[in-house]
């Protein structure tokens, strides 16, 4: 047990809180919920500390800035029947992710402090979540990713259906049911990969490069069978540099058909329309904290699924749905809104900013501008990147915006914007920080929100004009839900809602929450590079990967000439560029 | 990085972009400290103090002062350093004139490159950087020397925000009016930012860049908008000022896609690579526009996507500078204190959108100027008909300057650049001047009601002296025999004759139209300006009770006065003893290719000429004296109504009932937009979240009870007699979990627990199996 080994570091980032869980739920006397909170609190704090220990630490751990690869790879046998592996790495793309679900887990711990009712069960199941949460980022094994996703679902539903607001049943049934199903579909799309990959082809270097055993690169390449396999990094080479996914079905490639099980099951989590109402219930149910880390956190699970799994593994799928991948996130864009500029609860109106925002998560992930003539990816690295960048950003602006939110809830109970005003002069200070945050999440510049949509607008246009057109507009929209909503709340003079007397000012617990976030927001915004620099080359590397078999998708006249070669015994001869 | 084409001992391409990043960065400092040294005490529940906020505002002054001298000593190593140009001078031999042209072909001196980049992703890049020119230069000693004397001014006026404050606007419920502490630091704050945004502006290295502190700009216009924001008028027109901005940024976003798109840079000059000048006019094309350098493959899509990235930034340009159709936020925004309309809504901020147009000149083919003139052309004179029937002396000056604006743009959609920036600065001095002296009668009379004014010269003399200074300057008074006058003088004729050359080369009746519509809005610019000043200082007092009152201000605001009179009297004129003239500084910076007359491509018959045409006698000297003759008949025709009173300004409101009613309205573009777009948006926005709850919902639920419904079928029929005879041990562990949970308080969850778990190993199991026989088989 060392800690400079990556498989017990990346381990103990995943199951600390866990563990600590566990402990809580054994050891800790039920009657001191101070004291629960306060373990949890630094339980959080280690695990936080534990994630950017990996931007400053020891030889061995330590995440190298400007590397586009998987680091820290280890696997370890688990289920070997089915050829399941405890398999981690992490990358550009996990490593700002993991980073913000610790970060905002910890400051979603600090704003759990109001809550008194089963102290315990909480802070239990909200260290199960945040196991969950790295769990997905972290796992590379398709089968450990699934049970990361499964796991984090059922604490989310606890804690929304237990700690949430009047009709919280309603809401946590709706999550579920909306997750479910698109784990579901996820599951279908998982076994119809693992059931027609092959792991030969990619020859006796790459399987050790994917950290498979030696002795077991043998028996696979000896094998008369088809070797099947979870591993993601396996399957993202075999969708690119094999046939074996191009099986028809239905007159639909295997390829096309999962993409299209996957995608779904992972626009239900960003949410996109149609697939989105769940999120407004569930959010207005939740309570702050929880609603934190949903909109931080768990959206952005969607996302990576998208720029992880979907388009690595169905690359020419990818590039055929592109259109589909963009108009959904435009729709979202324009729907949530308009949908935000109708809402008089301040809590569905920041839910909907979230389906808006979100749309440019999957429009960045989608424009796949690299076509003919020149099959140029650098816009649509830009659009991926910006989208990424999107998703860290809106991870804090939206964080920021629910808990700005709930400071207000919990003083007044209630959430109508047209019965605020005035709050500016009660409560300057956090007035301040509200604005500030808000206008994270309206894009201004010199805050983070500004510099994903912009890049994402900028390198739609290179794909589609009409959308990009669309998405500009968005613009004008966002701007007017925001200001309208900061002058019914903020400003004017008089208060028009019940519980005037509770208009305190803003406590120092709720300032170390707030206030972090806004000094966030800003530094990215005006120094993206700090996360630049860590995530672009892994994502830029996906793009051009993806973007460098363009013109193969380009050249491809007959699908049926392509079936005939998959099904042709050359599969085993086929040649696995370098990657 | 830096590509000068110059080198000295003393390199201006290392030096100037240190001195003006130092004079960029100097307000964005004094911001912060405010921003953190007075939100601490706040936090601890205390309150700045009176001495505190009067630091506060030292503290900013001193920032925007030393930037001011650092940009002095830019323009000074400018002109010692970097080689002028040959300029052409007004009155040269046409051989003489085509030898400059020849020689004007060149680009610019300009010294560009980067201070960082904030991303890079191939070939493309984004950054944090600076372009340099004489342009840039010149704005930044406008704008640090204006803002400095707002900040200076400031002072005094808004020192009642020093003390707890009682705002005389907002009466609350128990019949007296509103009280609140003072905000007098955070009024600095805002200015302090607004500085450092409206200078990143100028210094801009690229569109994006321009872009981002465009955007600051328009946030800091929108607190300072909405400075009194306990006022629903000013919290109003701050939102109102910032959504119609981001309308008019919607385009710009749109022109600079198709830029970035297409050129793969958004950089104005070269570093490294080649910017967007040097590839839209390069050297190999003697610097005409080259719309193939677009890159796509038919030369119509080039000049389509040319033309579409042209007046998509001008778009942009329309929001910022307030012009027609998107000019109606600028009069509202007079709500916020005097000194910011005098700054930001009319010296810089909205002057930025004219800026940029002189900035991206080389982008625009004659047709996108053609529609800049237009615009430029119907707002100049849309906005003049309603200064004249204003009675709030802040919203006469507001429309006097979107007015002001149009003439500035119909000058660069005619070819006249030099013509339209050269306004700009003289503008900037005149209308703040022209603002601050309203605000110091404001300040007096605590009205801006001009018909609770009259006879204020005898109270106050120096303003309405000054003022009078620049309502002078501002008609463009001079005296065309001898050339002189006062700055707006030079500037205005250079429009008028620049209006004049274009009119002369384009024969049809309609861009006639182009010069007769800023002639007829020179006539009622001097009429509307006289009026206001006739209204405000002379003839009886109408209300004696705030005559009584009024009184001269203090002596930080009426020096400021008198220093920009001097500015609004002189800086039109010539260096004594040289040709220097802010003139022959903004033709330093003349883009190359844009001087030469160029046609249209859509339009063939559609010429831009030659902006040194314009300076023929055979052109300037009827266009000088046709907009002498322009001016003093507006003066008369005011002078006969508000000081002679040959003629009753109610009996000519009577007989013009109809148009004096559209004018008094404001052409109701307020009702008009609010029925076009405000009042459909707000039921698109309830249908969209309509249809979440009424489509969408209701089908989610439908089917979550039809599953409810088998689910309860089969527990029946499976759950009983299969499941729970061999359930595996994972699924009794969640069992027991669930149940466990159960008890806290949830409804029925283990059923679904179950169901899941069983579910999807039976779905693992099954489909496992099928595989492998299939592949087996």
């Amino acid at each position: 047990m060392n800690l400079d080994s990556p498989a017990v570091y990346l381990s103990l980032l995943t199951f600390l809180p866990a563990v600590a869980a566990v402990a809580i739920a054994c050891f800790a006397p039920k009657d001191n919920a101070e004291l629960i909170k306060k373990a949890t609190l630094a339980v959080t704090v280690v695990t936080f500390v534990l994630s950017i220990g990996m931007l400053f630490g020891w030889p061995g751990i330590e995440f190298k800035a400007g590397q586009a690869e998987m680091q820290h790879l280890f696997s370890v046998d688990w289920i070997p029947t089915f050829r399941i592996d405890y398999l981690m790495g992490i990358d550009g793309i996990s490593l700002p992710l993991v980073v913000l679900t610790t970060f905002i887990t910890m400051l979603g711990m600090g704003a759990s402090w109001p809550i008194d009712k089963h102290v315990k069960a909480y802070c239990v199941l909200l260290l199960l979540l945040e196991t969950g949460m790295i769990g997905v980022f972290l796992a590379l094994d398709f089968f450990l990713f699934y049970v990361f996703w499964e796991v984090m679902l059922l604490p989310m539903y606890f804690l929304i259906g237990i700690w949430g607001g009047p009709r919280r049943e309603y809401a946590a049934i709706k999550f579920f049911l909306f997750t479910l199903f698109g784990s579901v579909l996820m599951l279908v799309a998982i076994l119809m990969l693992y059931f027609s990959s092959d792991l030969r082809p990619l020859g006796a270097d790459k399987l050790a490069e994917l950290k498979v055993p030696a002795e077991r690169i043998e028996q696979i390449l000896d094998a008369d069978t088809p070797q099947h396999t979870f591993n993601i990094l396996a399957l993202q080479q075999l969708g690119q540099s094999t046939e074996q996914f191009k099986t028809e079905l239905w007159g639909w490639t295997y390829e096309r058909w999962a993409f299209l099980l996957l995608f779904i099951g992972f626009i239900i989590k960003v949410p996109s329309v149609p697939l989105h109402t769940w999120l407004p219930d569930a959010h207005v149910e939740a309570p702050t904290p929880i609603s934190m880390i949903l909109a931080g956190v768990l959206l952005k699970m969607g996302g990576y699924g998208i720029i992880r799994i979907c388009y690595p593994i169905c690359p020419e799928a990818g590039y055929d749905l592109a259109w589909l991948v963009c108009s959904l996130g435009v729709v979202s864009m324009v729907y949530g809104a308009f949908a935000a500029l109708a809402q008089n609860d301040f809590k569905r109106l920041v839910a909907y900013s979230s389906v808006s925002h979100m749309g440019y998560v999957v429009l960045g992930l989608g424009v796949w501008s690299a076509m003919s003539p020149t099959y140029n990816a650098d816009y649509w690295k830009m659009g991926m990147n910006g989208a990424m960048f999107q998703m860290i950003a809106h991870g804090i602006s939206s964080a920021g915006m629910f808990f700005m939110v709930g400071v207000l809830y919990e003083r007044v109970h209630h959430r109508q914007i047209d019965q605020f005003g005035g709050i500016f002069a009660r409560m300057p200070v956090y007035s301040g920080l509200a604005v500030g945050i808000f206008f994270a999440g309206l894009g201004l510049p010199g805050l983070c929100g500004f510099i994903g949509e912009f890049f994402v607008v900028l390198s739609t246009w290179k794909y589609c004009i009409p959308l990009a057109v669309v998405a500009a507009a968005v613009v004008i929209l966002t701007a007017a839900y925001i200001l309208w909503t900061l002058q019914r709340v903020y400003l004017g003079t008089t208060y028009l809602g019940p519980h005037e007397e509770a208009l305190t000012p803003i406590t120092p617990r709720e300032m170390w929450i707030a206030a972090p976030l806004l000094a966030l927001a800003i530094l990215f915004g005006v120094y993206p590079r700090a996360i630049l620099d860590y995530m672009e080359p892994s994502v830029s590397l996906t793009a051009d990967r993806l973007a460098s078999k363009t013109s193969d998708f380009d050249g491809e006249q007959q699908p049926e000439a392509k079936v005939a070669q998959a099904l042709s015994p050359q599969v085993e001869t086929t040649d696995i560029p370098k990657l | 990085m830096q590509s000068a084409r110059h080198s000295t001992p003393m390199n201006p391409a290392t030096t100037l972009p240190t001195i003006l990043a130092i004079a960029w960065l100097l307000p964005l400092a004094a911001f912060a400290l405010v921003w953190v040294g007075y939100s601490l005490p706040q936090m601890a529940g205390g309150r700045a103090s009176y001495g505190a906020q009067r630091t506060a505002g030292w503290l900013a002054t001193g920032a925007i002062g030393t930037s001011c001298v650092l940009a002095i000593v830019a323009l000074i190593i400018w002109l010692t350093q970097t080689a002028p140009h040959e300029v052409a001078t007004v009155h040269e031999t046409a051989a003489a004139h085509q030898a400059a042209s020849e020689h004007m072909a060149s680009p610019p001196t300009s010294y560009s490159g980067i201070y960082y980049t904030l991303a890079q992703f191939g070939k493309l890049r984004i950054s944090i950087g600076y372009y340099i020119d004489a342009l840039t230069i010149a704005m930044f000693a406008l704008v640090t020397l204006i803002s400095t004397c707002v900040h200076i001014y400031s002072m005094g006026y808004m020192h009642e925000e020093l003390e707890d404050m009682v705002d005389r606007e907002i009466a609350t419920p128990d019949g007296n009016y509103y009280h609140r502490p003072g905000r007098y630091h955070r009024f600095y704050q805002y200015l302090s930012l607004f500085s450092f945004s409206m200078l990143g502006l100028l210094l801009a290295g690229n569109l994006a860049m321009v872009f981002m502190f465009w955007e600051l700009v328009g946030i800091c216009s929108y607190f300072l908008i909405g400075f009194y924001f306990e006022r629903p008028s000013a919290s109003y027109a701050a939102n109102k000022a910032f959504i119609v901005n981001r309308v008019g940024d919607f385009g710009m976003l749109i022109g600079l896609m198709a830029l970035w798109s297409c050129l793969g840079t958004l950089d104005f000059g070269d570093s490294n690579t080649p910017g967007m000048f040097s590839q839209l006019r390069s050297e190999a094309h003697q610097y005409e526009l080259d719309a193939a350098a677009m890159g796509s493959e038919s030369a119509d899509t080039n000049y389509l996507l040319l033309f579409v990235a042209g007046v998509g930034l001008f778009c942009g340009c329309v929001g910022k500078s307030a012009q027609f159709p998107l000019h109606t936020w600028l009069p509202d925004a007079m709500e916020g204190p005097t000194p910011v309309s005098a700054l930001v809504h009319s010296a810089t901020m909205v002057a930025a959108g004219v800026y940029l147009v002189g900035r991206c000149y080389p982008i625009f083919v004659p047709e996108a100027l053609l529609v800049i003139a237009i615009v430029g052309a119907i707002t100049l004179t849309l906005a003049a008909t309603i200064a004249i029937t204003a009675y709030d002396i802040k919203r006469v000056l507001a429309y006097s300057t979107i007015s002001q604006l149009g003439y500035m743009m119909l000058a660069l959609g005619l070819g006249g650049w030099a013509a339209g920036l050269f306004h700009l600065i003289t503008h900037a001095f005149f209308k703040s001047l022209l603002f601050l002296c309203s605000g110091s009668v404001i300040h007096a009379v605590h009205t801006n009601d001009m018909r609770q004014m009259g006879g204020l010269r005898h109270k106050m003399p120096w303003t309405a002296y000054t003022m009078l200074i620049g309502c002078l300057a501002i008609i463009g008074a001079g005296i065309p025999a001898l050339g002189i006058g006062l700055s707006g003088y030079f500037s205005k004729d250079a429009i008028i004759e620049q209006a004049w050359s274009f009119a002369r080369v384009n024969e049809s009746s309609g861009y006639q139209l182009l010069m007769w519509l800023p002639l007829g809005g020179a006539f009622i610019t001097a009429c509307y300006m006289f009026r206001l000043w006739f209204m405000t200082f002379t003839g009886m007092p109408a209300n004696t009770e705030r005559y009584d009152h009024a009184h001269e201000s203090p002596r930080s605001m009426v020096g400021v006065l008198v220093l920009l009179a001097v500015f609004a009297v002189g800086v039109g004129w010539h260096v004594p003893g040289s040709k220097l003239s802010v003139t022959s500084l903004l033709e330093r910076a003349r883009p190359a290719g844009t001087l030469e007359t160029t046609t249209g491509t859509w339009l063939p018959n559609l010429t831009v000429p030659d902006e040194h045409l314009s300076h023929e006698p055979q052109i300037a000297i009827p266009a000088g004296w046709s907009a002498f003759a322009m001016a003093m008949g507006g003066l008369l025709l005011a002078a006969i109504i508000y000081v002679w009173r040959w003629l009753r300004a109610e009996e000519i409101q009577q007989s013009f009932s109809p148009i004096h009613r559209l004018f008094v309205n404001a052409w109701w573009f307020d009702q008009l937009y609010d029925w076009m777009f405000v009042r459909p948006a707000l039921w698109k926005s309830k249908f969209f979240a309509g249809i979440d709850r009424y489509v969408i919902d209701p089908f989610v639920n439908l089917l979550a009870r039809g599953t409810a419904f088998l689910a309860r079928a089969l527990d029946l029929v499976v759950d009983r007699k299969a499941v729970d005879g061999s359930i595996n041990g994972l699924a009794r562990l969640t069992w027991d979990f669930g149940n466990s949970l159960h008890r806290l308080q949830t409804g029925n969850l283990r059923q679904y627990v179950v169901f899941i778990v069983v579910g999807l190993l039976g779905l693992f199991a099954a489909v496992s199996l099928c595989w492998k026989y299939a592949l087996a088989g």
